[in-house]
């Protein structure tokens, strides 16, 4: 339902009057409280969705959009994940579009509502009038109170008669009052500065081939400490595992920027800060470990049947324990003093004006040219690393390698805007190929690691012994799949290390090679 | 989107006040929906307080150039849309005869607005015909009313039959409607369609002054009777077919 919004402030009585006039019946007005519900990336609004929880009584869920009907539902508390969401198509298409994201609530503007509906002789509803009075934010707390507008009145077109909304809408505006562009929830957020749009973790900035190196690299990872910074606080509070995920790639990506940053930053610099994020990394290596196997728990053991899900349910709980455990730790680091020095600290780095003394001589060289050539590197670098690979090495040595293939693809996403978006395409799609077979074979290698440790717990827990089998039918599983994964490695690779791939790369660098 | 039709060879069964209610509680239960009242007396449209009007009529409905976005109008319940019945709609089989791929149009004026709704429930005119056809190429499952007597079970007999010669028709969802638990006889009957007939619903609506009642009142029983357990049968009935349909 579109609808119209006018300042209504000083204007109510004349207003309310005039659609009087028209025909309008007012019924008695009620407090009406409307938070407006998104995940940290605003997933509902970029779908072009409104979820807004309305309380009086109960709490009523919208779903709204511009190219959609509108759906309700009742239900008892504001939800928080998807699991709090009921069943059915309403729960469904939220669910669908956040995942494991949290509703976090954005906005919540309470007024006292008065409603007033026109109808036809049918005595069916024809326009509908919303007069808001004693407008003000609730959340978030300690937000200025809205001076103006402090009263609103929405003209609201009921779908197939949309002229009795028109004619309500000539009349507001004949008697002077002012009408905005959004509706009220839009008018408040705006007055609050609140942006409905959420926060994009996007490691890509705007870049220039003739930039100097120094100004992209800053460029780039002032983007990225942004990126660190946004997600701090949900990070230690747990609000949903994409808050780490975030916080932990924007930190990898910081520190690969870095480890290509010799001869383009200072030393006294990148030695100091290299590691120091190299210690938060650490921080939230454990933590990011049992999310992912906590996220993939279903994947892993549904295919076990019924049975050994519910006998593996005591595993499941230690590692439900265990992250709560090392939460607490990761918590713990990022509240310390050493954390808030080093964001505080790098962050002025970033911002102020360089010390030109300090500068290396070959900071001022094309950007362009500088990645070209770390492109290159960490290209290099893969496949020297990746022929050494054969069946008797050792897991660790793969997993270096993932971390290799890891940094030359922060490296593209992170200065991408440089290179001609469909030969990055071309070339990352084929990397890509590569990183997925790694990364399951990692993933695999790490849980059954975890497995065992769990099991030993367990075991001398006095676990049952059909709890241990099932332990063991899993760990078998994942062995499988890391068999799996390191047989195809060979034809991966060999797919990587080829005249197309180097193709690609050429492709994607040429341009920028000047 | 899911496609509803309700559906019956025989009139007077109940079929628009089971469309007008299953509307209504699927729309609490957070569906979108979209009630299409596709019979000239256009009884659904009344009880929704809707002039009955389609642009054009029939004739342009039908057409290529018809379109439902058009004719969709909001009703006075939250998330319950309606398309309207036309008198003209009593030629609906002649206008579908004369277009091309005719039992695929309802279809194909459906397709542009899967995406803006969840459900659509086509109230449908009594009778096999033309028009009948095109509805179950269109719908996912029949919702068929049966009055408990011998001649409506005659009926739906009738139905089973034709449906199953067709490899693509939809699912049929039969329930007891309009059920007198004092006759042994209605009750019976029920007992053997619920052997019998597979996919009868458990669910069975009641004949009460209550439901007689939208008439007057014209809107769902459970928003001028809420607590009533006509509006509590309307409500399981919904709850039971959503479980079938994976709504």
């Amino acid at each position: 339902m579109s609808s119209a919004t006018f300042l209504a402030l000083g204007h109510e009585r004349r207003a309310r009057e005039i659609l009087t006039g028209l025909g309008y019946v007012f019924a008695p007005s009620q407090t009406k409280s409307v938070l407006l519900l998104d995940t940290f990336d605003g997933r509902l609004q970029r779908a072009g969705l409104r979820l807004q929880a309305t309380t009086a009584k109960s709490v009523e869920l919208t779903l709204s959009g511009r190219d959609t009907a509108p759906a309700y539902i009742e239900v008892n508390a504001v939800p928080r994940v998807a699991d709090d969401l009921p069943t059915g198509p309403f729960g469904r298409r939220v669910s669908a579009l956040i995942g494991i994201r949290a509703l976090l609530p954005l906005l919540e503007v309470r007024a006292d509502l008065t409603r007033g509906v026109l109808r036809d002789g049918e005595g069916k509803v024809i326009a509908i009038a919303e007069l808001r009075e004693s407008l003000h934010v609730v959340y978030p707390q300690g937000m200025p109170n809205i001076g103006n507008p402090a009263a609103t009145m929405e003209i609201h077109v009921v779908p197939g008669y949309a002229q009795h909304a028109e004619r309500s809408r000539a009349a507001l505006r004949a008697a002077g009052l002012e009408e905005c562009e959004s509706d009220t929830f839009m008018v408040c957020a705006t007055a609050a500065g609140i942006d409905p749009a959420g926060f994009t973790s996007s490691a890509t900035v705007p870049l220039d081939l003739a930039m100097t190196a120094i100004d992209g690299f800053r460029l780039v990872l002032t983007n990225l400490a942004d990126t660190v910074a946004a997600n701090w606080r949900g990070t230690i509070d747990h609000i949903d595992p994409e808050f780490l995920h975030d916080f932990r790639v924007a930190v990898r990506r910081t520190r690969t920027v870095l480890a290509n940053a010799q001869q383009v930053l200072p030393d006294m610099i990148l030695g100091r800060v290299r590691e120091e994020f190299e210690w938060l990394m650490d921080l939230t290596s454990a933590p990011r470990d049992l999310d992912v196997y906590l996220l993939e728990w279903a994947a892993y053991t549904t295919p076990l049947g019924s049975d050994m899900v519910s006998l593996l349910e005591p595993a499941r709980d230690l590692l439900t324990h265990r992250r709560i455990d090392v939460q607490a730790q990761l918590a713990d680091g990022l509240s310390s003093a050493r954390a808030t020095e080093l964001m505080n600290s790098w962050q002025t780095w970033l911002t102020e004006p360089l010390d030109t003394g300090d500068i290396p001589a070959r900071a001022h060289r094309p950007l362009g040219r500088v990645l070209a050539k770390r492109v290159t590197r960490a290209h290099d670098l893969l496949l020297a690393r990746g022929r050494l690979i054969t069946p008797d090495t050792p897991a660790e040595q793969v997993h270096d390698l993932r971390k290799h293939a890891k940094r030359l693809r922060y490296l593209l996403e992170c200065f991408g805007s440089l290179l001609p978006k469909d030969a990055r395409k071309q070339y990352v799609r084929r990397l890509k190929v590569l990183q997925d077979n790694l990364g399951e074979h990692q993933d695999a290698e790490v849980h059954i690691q975890m497995l065992r440790a769990v099991a030993n717990e367990l075991h001398e827990a006095g676990a049952s012994a059909n709890t241990m089998l099932a332990i063991g039918h899993l760990a078998e599983r994942l062995d499988q799949q890391r068999v799996a994964a390191r047989l195809e490695f060979a034809e991966r690779f060999a797919s990587y290390d080829s005249p197309a791939t180097h193709g690609a790369l050429d492709a994607m660098l040429n341009g920028i090679r000047r | 989107m899911k496609v509803l039709a309700t559906y019956s060879i025989k009139g007077g069964v109940g079929k628009t006040t089971t469309a007008v209610n299953l509307a209504y509680e699927a729309a609490v239960t957070g569906a979108r929906v979209l009630l299409w009242d596709l019979d000239a007396q256009g009884a659904a449209t009344y009880f929704m307080r809707v002039k009955p009007s389609v642009k054009g009529g029939a004739d342009r409905l039908v057409s290529p150039a018809g379109s439902l976005e058009a004719n969709i109008r909001a009703t006075d319940h939250q998330a319950v849309h309606i398309v309207p019945a036309d008198f003209s709609l009593r030629h609906l089989d002649l206008k579908l005869d004369d277009a091309k791929r005719s039992t695929h149009r309802l279809s194909e004026l459906l397709e542009p607005i899967a995406d803006r709704y969840d459900l659509t429930l086509i109230d449908c005119a009594p009778g096999i015909t033309l028009a009948s056809e095109a509805v179950f190429n269109a719908a996912d499952a029949l919702i068929v009313p049966t009055i408990p007597t011998p001649l409506s079970e005659r009926t739906l007999y009738q139905l089973v039959g034709f449906l199953a010669k067709d490899p693509d028709a939809p699912k049929l969802l039969a329930f007891a409607s309009m059920l007198d638990r004092r006759k042994k006889l209605q009750r019976d009957l029920v007992t053997h369609l619920l052997d019998d007939i597979p996919g009868f619903l458990q669910t069975a609506i009641p004949s009460t002054s209550l439901i007689e009642k939208m008439g007057t009142e014209r809107a769902p029983v459970a928003v001028y009777a809420p607590t009533s357990s006509s509006a509590s049968a309307f409500r399981h009935l919904w709850a039971e077919i959503a479980t079938l349909i994976r709504i």
